[in-house]
């Protein structure tokens, strides 16, 4: 055959036919929408143009040489803009030789028709052997059907070659095609929910049914033919017919094969009410809504379908697992990193699906699919007529507390639970709100800001690295975890502010909770300023003093800085992959360190004046029934910190202490908190006696985690430490706690000796081997405050620490105006504010000090 | 045609992206970078750990400018981007020989 420039007059008159026929199709799809008849149509006129191409170049009967459709053309399911993928297969070597120029002139010829062919070739002998480098050839060879020439050379390949060369590599064409799978659903961050999805290969776009339709060939007993998919049912052949119909609008309206679904076509597609009722979902927010919904069906089919394949064989070590969880009466275990329902009767109430989903959050193990099934049949049918909110929050705390509270998030959202216990969540379920930075849905990205905090345990790279510590160390995690879930939901209403809306979703949900004012308060402050610390990054100068005091000025304690901080990281980074840049992560880290330094080192300078404080001092008079100047006298001079950090009614509580000075001077309240017990200890300033009362906790065998230490102009300390109880002697004997409290006032008021108590306990505190090993750091500040030198000191924690520390302090004389406790995993890192005899340390003091906590603590 | 390179402070970025949208520049490249002139950098102890910031964080702008525009484009990025304080940046300017959009092909100040 010779090279021509101009198609054959035959084929010219195809090709006008054609165009008329392409014309004809796109006006009724345009005039009824309708996915899958035009895919037919299309498919229809691909193969009576072939034929008709192929009698013209070759009238004649063909054997050892014939043509077939693979892929979506070999399924029926042709784009306006797809590929045309087609085989061409020979009998052998020769016949490949013999009829390549028909086949150079067939494929140029359909160009010519305007059909995209993407096409290959092999002899019948190459088919037999899997290209393991090729498995997309071979997925798309399940699709095949014969078009034109040889049928007999067909039926050989068909029912010979690959029947049985398909059944030898069914574990291998399956464990490759769930890899490409994950591999594209990870291109696309493993979620349904971009703001402009690819309707085609995102998780939930028709490459998921594709894969599902291949999944099931595959699965087809041996002896069978790998190609006799079953029937689609509802809801997956809606899903399949929208998202084809809104394919093929996409082919049109781009004029290629541009699957994005992007803001301009969302509308577009929403204006004609594509895939919906008509004039049902003109708004494009809606309208995406079906989207997601019908994307989400085929994404949880394929997931499902990869998840329980029946041809995974269950070792017998996972037999017998099941079978001693069930005697160990353990209702749950962990099969091959899912959490699996060992005994389905663990699911018969909420308390058991509460139980299932702390199990998750806490070991990192996200529900089974088939068990998340089980999950929303037991939140469904089998409510407690006597669930209340109030009694679900102390569950949900724990839940949201945990390692991995988005394990166990995500399939809540997934099941409707979530909206269940947050309606307010309800409103960004599926939301796009259209911007140029955002690539996920409302929701989606809300829970990922959880998801990359919970990364934080096991930082990935050097930008998490910073905020690692912060995270394993927060302290009421839960707080942050809600703000997350509820710091967009404005979004969705129609407010003006997206924040005020959030604020008006946490208020309600608070009521519903019967959250405490104090977790109301900090929940709301995240809520309130989440976008404060990312505007303070790019619009103002964070190397500015100016700038970080405002700054610390707005967050008041380390606490909510942290919190705060935790946040704006997870916000960025939810964005889109690539928003948290290293410099815009190492820009919020710098912003950290010195807000959260200049908080520690100006704590004296910034005293209280209550006379500017009037509400907050009327509501502690009216909470302790006290005069207003009584109140005024207890709180004149106490750091500003110490009313951020403690609510109206704490505060109340300090001040009854304080009345009942005059009885007893040392006066003490202990309660328990969540993970920890505190302790406040209210007496007049005395030699040691931060040293004293962090020696009676070490004596009692308590491990102080945090703590501060403050006085008032009048000289009255109050100190509060939180420690957690490491030989549950005040969890298992009640009684203790008042034998705790009179030896405390015993030995801080110097009617019992201190040394008796930690006899023993040091000693063997000190035997036990650190598991990372802290260097003690020791730096001295004179710049900070104008009073005193605050020492920062970072060092090992162990127990007995903060006495040891108080008794050098106390043996070199210093007096500790400001104490600041804290810990972090095994480091301890402590802030003082001293001074020796009224005035700031001299720089011998600082030397003599620093050698002497080298010696005790070393 | 002169491209105009600006290193900037980036609590100023803002100001200078609004300022400059006024004047009409329809394009520019934006970069996240580190480095310092004659303003070098610092350190912060944070929990007993040095943290030394010897490269510190500034925005880069880059755009391709008609000559008629350049001076006025200068003139306001000097009065939007100053803050007075060393570590303001520096532009830079430098001519350019020929700009071509890739859509269309056209060429020179109309490609801008």
């Amino acid at each position: 055959m010779t090279e021509r420039s101009t198609p054959l007059p035959s084929v010219a008159n195809l090709l006008s036919a054609c165009e008329e026929r392409r014309a004809l199709i796109r006006r009724s799809f345009e005039r009824d929408g309708s996915g899958i008849p035009t895919l037919h149509a299309l498919c229809e006129l691909a193969d009576e143009t072939l034929h008709r191409a192929w009698n013209i170049l070759h009238p004649a009967e063909l054997r050892r040489f014939c043509l077939l459709a693979l892929g979506g053309y070999g399924r029926r399911m042709l784009f306006p803009h797809s590929d045309l993928d087609v085989l061409f297969l020979f009998e052998d070597e020769p016949a490949e030789k013999k009829f390549k120029p028909l086949v150079a002139e067939l494929s140029r010829t359909l160009w010519d028709l305007g059909f995209r062919v993407s096409s290959a070739g092999r002899t019948i002998e190459e088919c037999r052997r899997v290209e393991e480098d090729n498995v997309e050839f071979h997925l798309a060879l399940l699709d095949r059907r014969l078009l034109a020439g040889d049928a007999a050379l067909y039926e050989r390949l068909d029912t010979r070659i690959l029947r049985d060369s398909e059944r030898r590599a069914r574990d291998f064409l399956t464990t490759e095609l769930i890899k490409l799978t994950q591999e594209r659903h990870a291109r696309y961050g493993n979620t349904i929910f971009h703001l402009e999805p690819n309707v085609k290969d995102a998780p939930g776009g028709l490459r998921d049914h594709h894969a599902w339709v291949w999944l099931e060939a595959l699965a087809q007993k041996a002896g069978s033919s790998v190609r006799n998919p079953p029937p689609l049912e509802e809801p997956a052949a809606s899903a399949i017919e929208f998202l084809s119909a809104v394919r093929c609008f996409l082919h049109y309206a781009n004029g290629r094969n541009d699957n994005s679904l992007t803001y301009e076509l969302q509308q577009n597609a929403a204006q004609r009410s594509l895939g919906a009722p008509a004039d049902s979902r003109s708004d494009p927010a809606e309208w995406m809504r079906l989207y997601f919904q019908h994307a989400r069906t085929l994404n949880r089919r394929l997931l499902q379908r990869i998840e329980l394949r029946p041809e995974k064989r269950r070792s017998l070590w996972a037999g017998r697992l099941r079978t001693s969880a069930r005697a160990a009466r353990r209702p749950f275990l962990v099969e091959e990193g899912r959490l699996i329902l060992a005994d389905p009767a663990a699911l018969a109430d909420r308390s058991g699906a509460f139980a299932f989903l702390l199990a998750a959050a806490q070991s990192g193990c996200p529900p089974a699919r088939e068990a998340e099934e089980k999950l929303a049949e037991a939140w469904r049918w089998r409510a407690d007529p006597i669930e209340s909110a109030a009694s679900a929050w102390p569950r949900l705390r724990e839940l949201l507390s945990a390692r991995f509270p988005a394990v166990a998030l995500r399939p809540m959202h997934r099941l409707g639970l979530l909206a269940d216990i947050f309606p307010e969540f309800r409103c960004i379920d599926a939301l796009v709100v259209r911007d140029f930075y955002h690539r996920y849905t409302v929701d989606e990205h809300s829970l990922r800001t959880i998801e990359h905090l919970q990364e934080l345990a096991e930082p990935r790279d050097e930008r998490a690295a910073h905020f690692s510590d912060l995270w394993t160390s927060l302290d009421r995690r839960e707080l942050l975890v809600l703000a997350m879930l509820l710091h967009d939901v404005g979004k969705g209403m129609p407010n003006e502010n997206h924040v005020a809306g959030s604020l008006e979703a946490l208020e309600a949900a608070a009521a519903r909770f019967g959250l405490d004012p104090q977790e109301k308060d900090e929940a709301r402050f995240l809520i309130e300023h989440h976008l404060d610390m990312s505007a303070t990054l790019l619009r103002r100068d964070i190397f500015d003093a100016g700038t970080t005091a405002a700054f610390a000025r707005t967050v008041e304690t380390p606490e909510r800085l942290s919190r705060l901080c935790l946040l704006t990281y997870a916000d960025i980074h939810a964005v889109n992959p690539e928003a948290l840049t290293p410099w815009k992560a190492e820009m919020l880290w710098q912003l950290f360190a010195a807000t959260s330094n200049h908080i520690s080192r100006s704590l004296d300078r910034d005293r209280l004046h209550i006379v500017y404080e009037t509400p907050f001092l009327e509501e502690v008079c009216r909470q302790a029934k006290a005069r207003i100047e009584d109140v005024e006298w207890f709180l004149e001079g106490f750091p500003r910190r110490y009313l951020a950090a403690h609510s109206p009614a704490e505060v109340a509580a300090h001040f009854t202490l304080y009345k009942k000075l005059a009885e007893e001077p040392v006066q003490s309240e202990l309660k328990a908190r969540q993970h920890a017990f505190s302790l406040t200890v209210l007496t007049p300033d005395r030699p040691a006696l931060f040293a004293t009362i962090a020696g009676v906790l070490a004596g009692w065998g308590m491990n102080i985690v945090k703590a501060d230490a403050f006085a008032n102009a009048a000289g009255i300390v109050l100190d509060t430490f939180h420690f957690e109880d490491l030989h549950r002697t005040l969890v298992l004997n009640p009684g203790e706690a008042g034998r705790f409290a009179r030896n405390l006032a015993d030995i801080v008021g110097g009617r019992a000796p201190l040394e008796p108590l930690l006899k023993g306990r040091l000693r063997a505190a000190r035997a036990r081997p650190p598991k990372v090993r802290v260097p003690l750091a020791v730096r001295f500040d004179d710049a900070s405050s104008a009073h005193s030198t605050l020492l920062e000191l970072v060092t090992q924690d162990r127990p007995g620490l903060l006495y040891e520390i108080g008794s050098v302090l106390a043996r070199c004389g210093c007096n500790i105006e400001v104490a600041l406790i804290d810990t972090e995993g095994q480091k301890a890192i402590d802030v003082f504010y001293l001074t020796s005899q009224g005035r700031r340390l001299g720089a011998e003091k600082q030397e003599e000090l620093r050698g002497a906590l080298a010696q005790a603590l070393a | 045609m002169m491209k105009l390179e600006a290193v900037i402070q980036p609590s100023r970025f803002e100001s200078v992206k609004d300022a400059l949208r006024e004047l009409g520049v329809e394009g520019m490249t934006v970069h996240e970078v580190r480095g310092h002139g004659r303003q070098k950098g610092h350190t912060e102890v944070y929990r007993g750990r040095e943290y030394t910031v010897d490269l510190l964080p500034k925005i880069k702008l880059e755009m391709v400018l008609p000559d008629s525009l350049v001076q006025t484009v200068v003139e306001t990025i000097l009065k939007t981007a100053k803050t007075g304080k060393i570590g303001d940046g520096k532009i830079f300017l430098s001519r350019v020989e020929e700009a071509i959009r890739i859509r269309n092909d056209e060429r020179g100040e109309s490609a801008l």
